[in-house]
């Protein structure tokens, strides 16, 4: 729902794709950060991100594979579906990128975004449903405005409480999921 | 007027790149309020799967599907929106291809220059028009 | 505190009693009880309210008052789930408040109601219930705002249907709601009319007839460009001109004609140069302009970073002159800005609060001296209103 994101690590980023209408960069599939492309790593699906206070060096090839497995950790900010996400990751709060924890309701009305898949190399179409009826989760507040706009163009922008559209009225935004909806062709 | 300067710039760079296929315009540009299968939310968002195949067999009901504002405003093209249009008739409305006239970027132009303002009662007029 | 130690403290004291007993001094009288302050009005010029939305805990929704001289915290009042903004009434005697709240906390039936505050005791005196669409948002000031003359209360909706609901302050009625597809927020341009912003540029010019009621809408042309380069929500009025700023720093003005019915473009100019837009400087922020009509100026809570960053804080405060469209000077903050207020006083105090903190800094706005920094201001401070 916010900006409240303390980690943007500006070198590992989705680049967002909405529309056609985007910048031609980002047409050709490159991961793209203020002008750098970051490599793609061979990475394997499911590859488990480094264990917190192990010993590191510091060393340039530690922090890229870090930043490649956050890629792929859902809990992780970085995440590749979370381009375009706003708000708490469903995941840290007992349900996950397309399930609601237990108790909540999962809202209909959502914003999308479109994101890359490094490890098949394909773009989806996002859904960041939102899970709702409690007060906000807390855990994993996760923010990126990649081509996000301003709350009058509303389909794509995560300023709103989604869960205002949910018909059941329940309102309390709680977390957010990441649900594939579709390969982005 | 240089808004209208800087929008045409901004639309020729935009048709150097590749365009979606009708059906992930839809999840990206309509999905978001109307549900994947078009069925919205009770209350909120009105189904179009039982209306949008009747509109498009009226004249009023096409400039409808057209002027009401998420088509009308979107960022798609006209020939987007009208293959946006098309796809929905046929997946979400179950229009047979035979069942209706399909939409042409021409079409979408003529009407797209004046959204509705008053939506809710051109809705309820072309209800009782065509059920 | 060591055995020792503590002799001595004790043995000062009993010294101390004893003298006074000898002096004759009477001990301190007992405090009354049930003593409750209230304020002055009507509000001082340098007041701030700092609106808060509570993000970790959104039925707890405040809006806090502080006194920009003093730093001195002077109250508060609760203001339900996921608020926006309070709307100080005209006079300053009344504060109107859209509020909701759900039954049972966070679940249960929803009620939306405006509130209305005693603005001396910070004390409701009355409520009126508005249709329980009241949108969820980052809070935005255009999310609630009065016409010119103070009479009506506007309150955007999205259920995801757009609207605007008309609250008549004088006779504490909600009017009715006023439809606005594809169109949000409200911008008001006169005693009875208002403008809404239009998913593809253009803006949605409403007029309303003396009972609150909308009678007419128009569309104009898209005056923005929506797809590379929108206008953020965040704009500003200095008079007759309302003031846009594009997610590069470009800024359009609207310039509201006779009777608040006209709506021309004006001039755009850029916050920046061609150098500094290579360089990525951009302003950002949740309430990134403020206006001063007095001085003339204009302030852009600025910072370096790419489109996507619209939203970022800043460690600069860029001030041009609104009519030589030239940046006039640059304020550094103490610490990271996303939202401005200038006082509209003769001599202006700058406020600045970020989501991600919860102090207030308060500063000279014509030298930009830093005069003090508030502390322990709300969770998620969001906005700011005053008089």
């Amino acid at each position: 729902m916010n900006r409240l994101d303390k980690l943007a690590e500006a070198s590992v980023r989705s680049v967002a794709r909405r529309t056609s209408r985007r910048s031609l960069l980002a047409s050709l599939g490159a991961l793209l950060v203020g002008g750098a492309a970051v490599p793609l790593l061979p990475i394997a699906r499911g590859a488990e991100p480094p264990a917190k206070g192990a010993a590191r060096n510091g060393g340039a090839d530690d922090k890229a594979a870090a930043k490649a497995a956050a890629l792929q950790d859902p809990q992780s900010c970085e995440y590749w579906r979370h381009c375009a996400i706003d708000g708490y990751l469903c995941g840290c709060c007992g349900g996950s990128q397309h399930s609601c924890p237990p108790g909540t309701e999962m809202s209909a009305v959502t914003w999308v975004g479109t994101c890359h898949n490094p490890v098949d190399g394909l773009d989806y179409v996002v859904s960041y449903n939102d899970c709702c009826g409690k007060s906000t989760c807390g855990r994993c507040l996760c923010n990126r405005n990649e081509r996000d706009t301003p709350i009058y163009i509303p389909f794509q922008s995560n300023d709103y409480n989604w869960c205002s559209g949910s018909s059941k009225g329940n309102v309390a935004y709680h977390c957010s999921t990441a649900r594939i909806v579709g390969q982005a062709r | 007027m240089r808004p209208a300067l800087l929008w045409l710039v901004a639309c020729t760079l935009a048709a150097a790149v590749r365009a979606y296929e009708p059906e992930v315009n839809y999840m990206l540009q309509c999905m978001g309020c109307h549900t994947p299968d078009g069925s919205g939310e009770p209350g909120r968002v009105p189904s179009i799967r039982d209306t949008i195949l009747p509109f498009a067999r009226v004249a009023a009901g096409r400039r409808y599907l057209v002027q009401v504002p998420g088509a009308a405003q979107s960022t798609l093209s006209d020939a987007e929106l009208a293959a946006v249009l098309n796809w929905m008739i046929v997946e979400l409305g179950h229009g047979t291809p035979q069942a209706f006239a399909p939409f042409t970027a021409a079409e979408i132009a003529e009407y797209r220059r004046t959204p509705l303002i008053d939506v809710r009662s051109e809705r309820e007029r072309l209800l009782a028009l065509t059920h | 505190m060591g055995c020792q130690h503590l002799r001595t403290v004790w043995a000062s004291a009993v010294a101390a009693l004893a003298a006074a007993a000898t002096t004759g001094a009477a001990p301190l009288p007992a405090d009354p009880l049930s003593q409750v302050e209230s304020l002055p009005l009507p509000p001082a010029p340098h007041w701030v309210w700092v609106n808060d939305f509570a993000f970790s805990h959104m039925a707890n929704g405040k809006a806090m008052l502080v006194d920009g001289d003093s730093g001195r915290f002077l109250g508060e009042l609760d203001t339900g789930f996921g608020a926006v903004r309070i709307v100080l009434s005209t006079d300053g005697a009344l504060i109107y408040s859209p509020e909701t709240y759900f039954s049972r906390g966070t679940r249960g039936t929803r009620t939306d109601v405006v509130t209305i505050y005693d603005a001396a005791r910070l004390a409701p005196v009355g409520e009126i219930e508005i249709p329980p669409k009241r949108s969820s948002n980052m809070p935005m000031i255009a999310n609630a705002v009065l016409t010119d003359d103070g009479r009506f209360l506007l309150i955007y909706n999205f259920n995801p249907a757009q609207s605007i609901s008309v609250v008549d302050t004088r006779a504490r009625t909600f009017i009715g709601e006023i439809d606005t597809p594809g169109c949000a927020l409200a911008f008001p341009t006169g005693a009875r009319a208002f403008f809404s912003l239009c998913a593809d540029g253009a803006l949605l010019k409403v007029r309303l007839d003396d009972s609150g009621r909308g009678v007419a809408h128009e569309r104009t042309a898209p005056l923005f460009e929506v797809q590379t380069n929108p206008v953020t929500e965040k704009a500003v009025r200095r008079g007759d001109t309302w003031y846009f700023v594009s997610y590069d720093g470009t800024i359009y003005s609207v310039i509201i004609g006779r009777d608040g019915a006209d709506l021309t473009a004006g001039p755009h100019w850029s916050l920046t140069s061609d150098s500094e837009r290579a360089q990525q400087w951009r302003p950002g922020g949740l309430q990134q302009l403020a206006v001063h009509a007095g001085l003339n100026r204009l302030y852009a809570i600025m910072h370096r970073g790419g489109p996507e960053t619209h939203k970022d804080p800043g460690r600069e405060v860029w001030v041009y002159d609104l009519d030589r469209h030239a940046r006039v000077q640059k304020i550094p903050m103490q610490h990271d800005s996303g939202s401005i207020l200038v006082s509209r006083d003769a001599k202006p105090l700058l406020f600045s609060i970020f989501i991600e903190s919860n102090i207030l800094d308060v500063y000279d706005a014509a030298s930009g001296r830093h005069l003090r920094t508030v502390p322990d201001i709300g969770t998620t401070p969001t906005i700011m209103v005053g008089p």
